[in-house]
């Protein structure tokens, strides 16, 4: 009765596998390695624009893990990251513990917040807005805490991490490398979580909260997993900047200045995509170089960009994309199908 | 001690104010207007341009309260079409984001053309005792108006066919239908008023200080705030929930401290939406 067993995949069909399931972030890795050389090298500005726009991607891989993958609205990358960046700049600074040190603690408590968000939310059954609103009450709260400390921070004034890599700072270029890497890990284990069981619960629980509890999927638990590690990514992030930039300042970490921005990257990009977030965020920096010299009505153009996204472009980019090459292949093969023999 | 709680309510109704034009367009159709402090702020701006053109302050308030209303209505009829097509959370989600543009393309105008564009209302007379405290006039201006709107408005939802109507469509679209109301005219009157009540609250803030083209952010936030813990498409909730965090505020900031009052605040709303994830007067 037993079906005949397929031959077990042997090294070119692993191989395969894996190179289906690598091979788009292979591809970002390669473009975003040659991209200066053929084109801003020579512009420190342009260099400085495509730091932030690979630091918005990394923000935006965690929060896509977090809102995209499990439904909870976290308005506070922000402030995860400033967790991060702070811990980065007083532990190294002030405790004088090594700079690597000071991230991973960094990234450590920012992981430690975000599970806690997410455990208080699953907890008192929050939905999408609820969630949302206490998160941003925890951004609001968290800005004014930096300001209030200011013997510790410096508050409005900004800190300057002293033990900042001045090489870093000079040379955007080893800037732009340094977050080429951490964007590359950050979407490697994005892959990593989607092919996994995690992954098969996350879409299960995306789909359809209800039916994936029904089937055994612990809700609760996932979303805490994914909190955890979305907000380990988002304060890494923010420690890594703060150590790039060698100056934080409440604004670099404000909720007007990321939130809005890493939500509008990942509704743009397509939720819940691998590539969705490096989209969003590659369309934005672009948009922020062809935007330099608005001046004041940048603002105004860059509103009336993501309307016309939301009006046009409700799905996101990667799963427009995705489904027009879907029914393009559609057509093409029914076309070779309906073909008469010669 | 009476002087910190009346402050606090004083304080207090105009958080209530606030809250309440966000509190009614998402009760009805789920949409958060996040470009609600944007849009106080146009009428901010309207007011204070008519008023350097030596437009009496009374007649400049109405039409800047108008001009917002206007404001809204156009956001209703153009681009809040799409969204109420969506449903749940597709809805929300798609009328957050699109306000947002909205919101951006609001400051970014108004910044382009009024830099240093501001509102300052200055309310003269004698500080006025009341209960033996002595409150400047344009608090005193300002708390009146905020509870007459509150007394209005909850008469209107309490008592008029219209009102039953727009409550009708908060609690069930289909059924609003089925009877003869029609959800999309309800919505875009309930967008007049709330932009009207914008446009109002940036004249009631300006009365005690000076509300620049950068508040509409704060505005919005503070608006969202309230309205969560008032609970999301109650006007009695947004005004109780207002007082109890002016309330809150003032006696924070007097006996404990300036800068911790921000947190004490933002955590007595985290704490109220935990405790009651309905809101206070929530359905």
């Amino acid at each position: 009765m037993a079906e005949p067993q397929r031959p077990a995949p042997r090294l070119a069909g692993a191989v395969s596998t894996a190179g289906r399931a690598l091979l788009p972030i292979a591809v970002t890795a390669a473009v975003l390695v040659v991209l200066p050389h053929l084109w801003f090298a020579d512009s420190p500005y342009t260099t400085g624009l495509a730091v932030e726009a690979l630091v918005f991607g990394c923000y935006a891989i965690g929060f896509n893990l977090i809102f995209g993958s499990t439904n909870q609205l976290f308005l506070c990358v922000g402030a995860l990251a400033g967790v991060g960046g702070y811990a980065t700049a007083i532990l190294s600074d002030r405790a004088s513990l090594p700079l690597a040190a000071g991230v991973a603690i960094g990234t450590v408590t920012a992981a430690i917040v975000a599970g806690l968000l997410a455990w208080i939310a699953v907890a008192r059954s929050l939905n999408v807005i609820f969630t949302g609103i206490v998160t941003l009450v925890f951004s609001l709260a968290f800005t004014n805490l930096i300001i209030g400390q200011r013997d510790l921070t410096g508050a409005d004034t900004g800190y300057v991490l002293k033990r900042a890599a001045t090489d870093l700072a000079d040379d955007r270029l080893g800037g732009y490398y340094l977050f080429v890497v951490v964007l590359v890990g950050l979407l490697i284990v994005f892959r990593m979580l989607q092919l996994s069981h995690i992954g098969w619960a996350f879409r299960a629980l995306r789909d359809d909260e209800v039916a994936a509890e029904l089937a055994g999927v612990d809700v609760a638990r996932y979303r805490i997993y994914a909190a955890v590690v979305g907000g380990a990514m988002i304060g890494l992030t923010g420690g890594v900047y703060a150590y790039s930039l060698g100056f934080i300042s409440p604004a670099t970490y404000g909720f007007a200045q990321v939130d809005v921005e890493v939500l509008i990257i990942v509704a743009f990009g397509g939720l819940g995509t691998l590539l969705g977030p490096v989209v969003g965020a590659a369309a934005f920096g672009f948009l922020d170089r062809a935007l330099t010299d608005s001046g004041q009505l940048r603002e105004a153009y860059y509103g009336a960009f993501v309307i016309a996204i939301f009006l046009f472009l409700r799905q996101g980019v990667i799963p427009t994309l995705t489904s027009l090459t879907r029914r393009l292949g559609r057509v093409w093969r029914k076309e070779t199908e309906w073909r008469p023999s010669p | 001690m009476r002087a910190v709680i009346l402050d606090g309510i004083v304080l207090g109704l105009g958080f209530g104010l606030l809250g309440v034009g966000l509190t009614l367009v998402y009760g009805l159709g789920g949409v958060l207007n996040l470009a609600y402090g944007e849009i106080a702020v146009f009428g901010a701006i309207v007011v204070s341009e008519l008023m350097a053109r030596d437009t009496p302050t009374v007649v400049a308030a109405v039409v800047g309260m108008l001009a917002a209303a206007a404001l809204s209505v156009l956001l209703d009829l153009t681009l809040m079409r799409p969204v109420y097509r969506q449903s749940g959370e597709e809805r929300t989600l798609l009328g957050l984001l699109l306000t947002l543009g909205v919101a951006f393309v609001i400051v970014g105008l108004l910044n382009w053309k009024y830099p240093t564009g501001a509102l300052y209302i200055f309310i003269g007379g004698d500080p006025i005792s009341i209960g033996g405290v002595a409150m400047s006039a344009g608090s005193v201006w300002a708390s009146v108006i905020a509870i007459g709107v509150a007394v209005v408005l909850l008469l209107f939802f309490g008592l008029t066919t219209f009102g039953r109507g727009v409550r009708s469509v908060i609690q069930d679209e289909t059924g609003a239908r089925l009877v003869g109301i029609s959800p999309s005219l309800v919505r875009t009157l309930i967008f007049a008023l709330s932009g009207g009540l914008a446009g109002l609250v940036a004249v009631t803030r300006s009365m005690t200080a000076p509300l620049t083209v950068t508040a509409g952010f704060d505005l919005t936030t503070f608006a969202l705030i309230v309205a969560v813990v008032g609970g999301l498409g109650s006007v009695a909730g947004a005004f109780l929930a207002g007082v109890l965090l002016g309330i809150v505020d003032n006696v924070s900031a007097h006996y404990i401290g300036e800068y911790i009052t921000a947190i004490v605040l933002l955590g007595a709303a985290a704490i109220t939406i935990l405790v009651r994830p309905r809101g206070l007067l929530g359905r």
